[in-house]
């Protein structure tokens, strides 16, 4: 992907996956765990945005977009964002746990590795 | 497509998975659901696993049914914390996927239902609607025939929970006497 081309794309969204990622570190840090997944789940669709922009040099336009296009092309980010995007949805009404954060937190971590980037 | 999920599925899963459990709108007939609420249970691993655990069965359950699938991973002590809103619905009304049979029933329970109802202050044609209703006319099948559902006594008629809508429905057509009871007997 030619990054002079994105119209700023890349550094946005890296910038967002970094802001949500250290967001929910923080809130991580003082045991508001529901906080600490919806923030970390952020940073993993905000990275799988990166995921795709890199490969195929554009961004979803939504979610339905982004299950799309991970699903048919890239099943290892689709994956990750299948298993977590329901405890997103759920988090206004279920306590969420220390580990179930900290797994959503090593998702994150392993996108950006996969993008390239230093949350 | 429902009739499907009323068998035991073949399905390629880990040791470490204890039942594979439909429940949800999608196991009460009658309804048409949006999609098809799946609880695996597991034995004690670690969340990552069980998640992992979870998508590949998911994959496989996707090419049984038509509509999405909602997986949700459990173990025993998450299943029955008080925080888990499906608890109710995956113990009293889940089918196991594996066994085709209900999940209580693994923990030596039946679920069933019963409706009490009371037709004395309906009018008389209203009370011959209401017996035609469960017990059929002129050969054709009432609803407890139909349904395996039985009479337990005057007023009291026992079901199957999946058949929890049908008979409301049906009653609330002629009634709104009735009254929903949800029990576990022993096996």
């Amino acid at each position: 992907m030619d990054k002079e081309n994105n119209n700023g794309k890349f550094e946005i969204l890296s910038k967002t996956a970094r802001e949500y990622y250290r967001s929910a570190i923080d809130e991580f840090g003082k045991e508001r765990y529901n906080s600490a997944v919806v923030l970390f789940f952020k940073s993993v669709v905000a990275l799988a945005d990166l995921y795709v922009l890199k490969n195929i040099g554009e961004t979803p336009s939504s979610h339905n977009d982004r299950f799309k296009i991970t699903r048919e092309k890239f099943p290892e980010v689709y994956n990750i964002l299948d298993k977590d995007f329901p405890f997103y949805q759920d988090s206004y009404n279920i306590l969420m746990s220390k580990e179930l954060a900290e797994v959503i937190r090593e998702d994150a971590e392993e996108i950006a590795g996969k993008v390239g980037i230093k949350l | 497509m429902q009739k499907k999920s009323q068998e035991k599925l073949e399905l390629n899963y880990s040791d470490d998975v204890i039942d594979i459990v439909k429940f949800g709108s999608s196991v009460l007939e009658g309804n048409i659901p949006n999609d098809i609420d799946i609880a695996v249970i597991f034995k004690k691993i670690t969340l990552k696993q069980q998640l992992e655990e979870s998508q590949k069965i998911k994959k496989q359950l996707e090419l049984f049914f038509d509509k999405p699938i909602h997986i949700k991973s459990y173990d025993l002590y998450s299943l029955f914390d008080k925080g888990n809103f499906a608890r109710e619905s995956i113990l009293f009304y889940g089918k196991s996927l594996l066994s085709g049979n209900y999940f209580s029933e693994s923990m030596g329970l039946i679920s069933r239902v019963h409706i009490f109802y009371s037709l004395t202050k309906l009018k008389k044609k209203d009370k011959v609607r209401f017996n035609y209703l469960l017990n059929g006319k002129k050969g054709k099948y009432g609803l407890l025939r139909e349904n395996q559902g039985r009479l337990l006594s005057p007023g009291l008629i026992e079901i199957l929970p999946e058949h929890e809508k049908i008979f409301s429905d049906a009653m609330k057509e002629i009634t709104s006497n009735f009254e929903i009871k949800k029990v576990f007997l022993s096996k």
